[in-house]
């Protein structure tokens, strides 16, 4: 059973200079419970638009993407209830405690007062966020705001977790520590999805990986079947050699060249090339 | 939707501004503390408030005057309430010299003197007295009291006998006038010529103490000019009283009353809770709209399961209850603060404590409704500095809106109870002045204007929380050059934001021209000034526009060939409707009277029509094709593009009603705007549009050339419609029928209707 369908999502959007710009072209992958699937590319490849999307942040402009057998277009308040979503850009409260912020989605997700409390219980114990009970979010450091986000995401026990770049900006130790808990949620049979452009992270924690480029995926599946396949054993030269290869089919200067003259989050619109996806691989962790 | 993640996200909202210190400050340690401080403030500037003394130069004044005006270089201090206001007048006396070579003895000399020594600034005003006034003065009554004494040797018994006559002077014309018993024969007339020169003030109306030295320097010299008429009447051997024979005795019937001075807070305290609840949820509405955007945390709000419409309530919520705590508190403290500094002095009359109560009661629909509207702009604001900066506009907006009910003669009735903010104000004032059984006519609809506007901008407000280029927009670099290509670039059908340029540019265009016309010495007939602003004002701006931007021009302006049941259902329709907009005219010119004079032109004009089919052609189907190729061609195709089809109707109907020169017209045209928005929008073609709209047109005149003679002279018309004061007035079931043949007409012409897709843009 897939937890997270996507089947040829496009985002399209108006940029008052460079005109009409194609966030995401033909995306299609499929997420698994207790797997970890990775969303992996640059600074612009399409990876929080995925992400927001599935979260019904977004609307695609087209295709469609079912979540925990909720569509998210036509379904958005089932899909929210049925996930747990953390990025770089859903913050704490300045002037609400750990504590109150936790029950706070909690009660919003539902859930019954001593259920809820229960439930808070755990996570403080299991996070370790006692110490941070009472601290006001303004007060807290980046790892503690982390696990106030994670404790949020996971207070109603959604099947279905959607990560996206957790670890910016947060130290080797809280990193680390973040990549922990989420190989434990993927153990406890949730459906996780993970954006990163962290090639060790990917290496690490992914079951699956997508590699996202310009809004599509330029390849998709597991670790060891991406190694034999591009007969690459390192992820990241791997990487760099798809992005060469699309940007040498369609006559644009290579990554390597760009790299010296990119801007960060420059997202230049798609010419009309052909898909390069190589369809929804129905590809099985390896035992 | 559910109520209970609302409460929640209120219950937050609340807790997280009593936690925010600036929130506190504004809300309540300002008020508390700000009145009082001015208060103390006040007492202690006070004494650096003294009025300044006026410097005036007397010129000419050299003989003495009877009765006198000066003493001791002074004026007389009998012309003032106390010594000290009579200091507040500085006296120098222009010193004629040998070399000025009597520049005193023309009016040229001393107007330049007086110019110069204001304009220098050495003197806030100049008081002439031109040769010889004191001079005529004392001749004047000295021959009123020579030929009195020679027409009646010794006393006069009976003042009644004699009757005076003057040339000169108006005021000596009403004395000769006001109660005297006509001149008959054998009675003695009296003549005593007036040529007394008029003494003169120089002032500068630029200058604020020279306005305040001239309000003064009038002040006594009508004091003066009094005590010189009783002293002409006293040369006549009349008394003080022949001038003024009664004084009028001033009875105040709410004096002693609690309604005693509530005409004044009837006007402050509304004006103040407006005020204060526009503030109190402006900063609130921003903090918690687009602060919580910048802060990042909107997006973890959303991805929750509240929906959007519970967080606009639940937002809402809080911010209308910050915005009534602000109004209260300041309220409150103000009303304390001025009752304790000023309670006890005798011309301070306290509020009627009904007040309290119509304020309390108002609290809550004003709070709501600013609320509303603050939150439907925080809601569209990128960031906490953009939604500050449209606050200024909202000010804008709103203080004419409140500062309208202050306005003399305007009164609360149907037609000021149905606008928005002023109706609302205009009901508190009636309530706080004690007229509660008139202000109890209006609550209905001053309620339902209140309640429909805060509905609308929740409305927008979730719309603004559901567009994603209003949440995920991020602060970007105004690049001119790339927004005027990207706002001109060709396209199929116009854009939104085309749609209103073009709107917007017929507005213009029509007022550079009317003022343009007014100024220049070209005369134009009524009918020449008709066809000019359908052809410039209206077409003009059209046709350059389609020409420039649109690619696509038959499908922009709906020039589809269309089926003949469209066009014969235009034209029935336009008949059938007939019977109502004309009782509607009617209705809305009742409730918004026509000017009078406005009126009056408004009849010469219909009747300087050279004939019907010139009238016709001009009136009717001239505006029927320009103003349909505008709003229902470009316009709303342009609105559609990009808008809801309902949105888009409503839109161009807006911009058709602001075309015409008269609110009243505006009124009646928005609503035929949405039947012909309607009728584009079902039929898919401009051209029943053109039918209906030249029909509607040519109807509406040949009902308003029909006389009461005309009506008399068709008994038909009778049972058509009646006659009143404001014109045919079409019976109620005739109106009803007309209505429901309407209906029938829509939906024989419906089933028939192209589905036409909305017109896209070929970037999307």
């Amino acid at each position: 059973m897939c937890s997270v369908v996507v089947e040829n999502l496009a985002k399209h959007y108006e940029d008052l200079r460079r005109g009409r710009i194609v966030a995401l072209e033909g995306l299609s992958f499929v997420a698994r419970p207790g797997e970890v699937f990775g969303l992996l590319g640059p600074n612009g490849a399409g990876k929080t638009t995925t992400l927001r999307i599935l979260a019904t942040l977004l609307r695609p402009t087209s295709g469609r993407a079912v979540v925990n057998g909720y569509d998210c277009l036509t379904q958005p308040d089932e899909v929210r209830r049925s996930i747990g979503f953390m990025s770089v850009n859903t913050a704490v409260y300045d002037r609400m405690t750990a504590w109150e912020m936790v029950e706070y989605f909690g009660l919003l997700y539902g859930l019954p007062r001593d259920v809820l409390r229960a439930r808070m219980e755990e996570l403080f114990n299991r996070l370790r966020m006692w110490e941070i009970r009472d601290v006001l979010g303004a007060k807290m450091s980046t790892g503690m705001k982390q696990k106030v986000s994670v404790a949020r995401a996971l207070i109603h026990d959604p099947p279905v977790l959607i990560f996206d770049e957790p670890t910016a900006g947060l130290d080797v130790l809280v990193a680390r520590a973040l990549l922990k808990t989420i190989a434990e949620l993927r153990d406890q049979g949730k459906c996780v999805i993970f954006s990163t452009h962290i090639m060790r992270e990917a290496e690490k924690l992914c079951d699956r990986i997508a590699i996202l480029y310009r809004g599509k995926i330029l390849a998709a599946g597991t670790l060891p079947e991406l190694r034999e396949k591009y007969r690459e054993h390192d992820l990241e030269e791997l990487f760099f050699r798809l992005i060469t290869q699309v940007e040498l089919e369609n006559g644009q200067p290579t990554v390597a060249h760009q790299e010296s003259h990119r801007e960060p989050c420059d997202r230049d619109a798609v010419g009309t090339e052909h898909d390069t996806h190589t369809g929804s691989p129905a590809l099985n962790r390896p035992t | 939707m559910t109520w209970r993640n609302v409460r929640i996200i209120f219950a937050r909202e609340i807790r997280d501004q009593l936690r925010d210190r600036r929130t506190i400050f504004m809300v309540a340690v300002l008020p508390v503390f700000l009145y009082p401080l001015l208060g103390l403030s006040f007492f202690q500037i006070a004494q650096f408030m003294g009025e300044k003394p006026s410097r005036i130069l007397v010129i000419g004044a050299r003989e003495p005057l009877d009765p006198p005006l000066f003493e001791n270089n002074r004026f007389c201090e009998m012309f003032f309430a106390s010594p000290a206001e009579a200091r507040l007048l500085e006296l120098t006396f222009f010193r004629e010299e040998p070399e000025d070579h009597g520049l005193l003895r023309a009016p040229e000399g001393w107007e330049t003197l007086a110019k110069e020594a204001i304009t220098s600034q050495d003197f806030d005003a100049v008081l002439v007295f031109p040769p010889g006034f004191a001079g005529e003065l004392a001749r004047f009554r000295e021959e009123i009291r020579r030929q009195l004494t020679a027409h009646f040797p010794g006393d006069i018994r009976n003042p009644a006998d004699t009757h005076f006559e003057s040339t000169g002077s108006k005021d000596h014309d009403e004395l000769s006038h006001s109660g005297g018993i006509p001149p008959g024969k054998g009675q003695p007339v009296i003549v005593a010529r007036s040529a007394i020169p008029s003494p003169q003030i120089y002032y500068s109306s630029a200058q604020e103490r020279s306005q305040t030295a001239y309000n003064r320097l009038q002040r006594v010299l009508e004091q003066w000019s009094t005590q010189v008429m009783i002293a002409n009447l006293a040369a006549a051997q009349l008394p003080p009283e022949a001038a003024r024979p009664f004084r009028l005795e001033i009875a105040d019937v709410s004096a002693g009353t609690s309604l005693q001075g509530a005409a004044v807070w009837a006007k402050i305290f509304p004006v103040l809770l407006v005020i204060w609840s526009l503030t109190g949820s402006f900063y609130p509405a921003v903090d918690l709209c687009a602060g919580e955007k910048e802060r990042g945390t909107l997006e973890t709000l959303l991805s929750s399961p509240a929906s959007r419409k519970e967080i606009v309530l639940g937002k809402l919520a809080a911010i209308t209850l910050f915005s009534m705590a602000t109004a209260v508190l300041n309220l409150v403290s103000m009303g304390l603060t001025g009752w304790l500094a000023f309670g006890n002095l005798p011309q301070f009359s306290a509020p009627p404590l009904s007040s309290v109560l119509w304020l309390g009661l108002a609290l809550l629909p004003t709070s709501a409704a600013f609320s509303c509207l603050a939150l439907g702009i925080a809601a569209f604001a990128r960031s906490t500095k953009e939604g500050q900066y449209y606050l200024m506009p909202l000010l804008f907006v709103t203080l004419p809106l409140v500062g309208l009910p202050m306005a003399r003669g305007l009164e609360l009735d149907l037609g000021t109870a149905l606008i928005p903010i002023t109706g609302l104000v205009l009901l508190l004032k009636t309530l706080i002045e004690g007229q509660i059984a008139e202000a109890l006519r209006f609550v209905a609809p001053v309620t339902a204007v209140t309640l429909g506007g805060c509905l609308l901008m929740l409305r927008w407000s979730v719309q603004q929380f559901n567009r994603e280029q209003v949440l995920f927009r991020e602060s970007e670099r105004f690049d001119l050059t790339a927004w005027l290509r990207y706002a001109t670039r060709r396209r199929s059908v116009p854009t939104p934001a085309l749609a209103l340029l073009c709107g917007v540019s017929i507005l213009l265009v029509r007022f550079v021209l009317t003022q343009a016309l007014a100024r220049t010495s070209l005369t134009l007939s009524f009918m020449q000034q008709a066809l000019i602003t359908q052809l410039v004002v209206v077409l003009l701006p059209v046709g350059v526009m389609t020409g420039l931007f649109v690619d696509r021009p038959r499908e922009t302006l709906l020039l589809r060939w269309p089926r003949w049941r469209h066009v014969l259902g235009a034209a029935l329709l336009a008949v059938a409707l007939c019977p109502a907009f004309s009782t509607f005219k009617l209705w809305v010119t009742k409730l918004y009277p026509l000017d009078p004079a406005i009126a009056e032109y408004l009849k010469q004009l219909s009747t300087s029509v050279p004939d019907w089919p010139t009238l016709l052609f001009v009136m009717a189907l001239v505006p029927a094709v320009c103003e349909e190729l505008a709003f229902r061609g470009f316009v709303l195709s342009g609105f559609r593009s990009g808008l809801r089809p309902l949105e888009a109707v409503v839109y161009s109907a807006v911009f058709f009603a602001l075309t015409h020169a008269l609110m009243q017209q505006s009124v009646v045209a928005f609503v035929a705007g949405l039947v012909l928005g309607m009728l584009a929008l079902r039929t898919g073609s401009l051209y029943p549009c053109v039918v209906y709209h030249a029909m509607h047109n040519g109807l509406g005149l040949v009902l308003g050339s029909i006389t009461a003679e005309v009506y008399r002279q068709h008994p038909w018309l009778e049972s058509l419609a009646s006659w009143t004061e404001d014109g045919l007035m079409f019976r109620g079931p005739i109106v009803a029928a007309g209505i429901l043949a309407a209906g029938l007409i829509v939906s024989w012409m419906i089933p028939h209707s192209p589905d036409r897709p909305t017109p896209e843009h070929d970037a999307d």
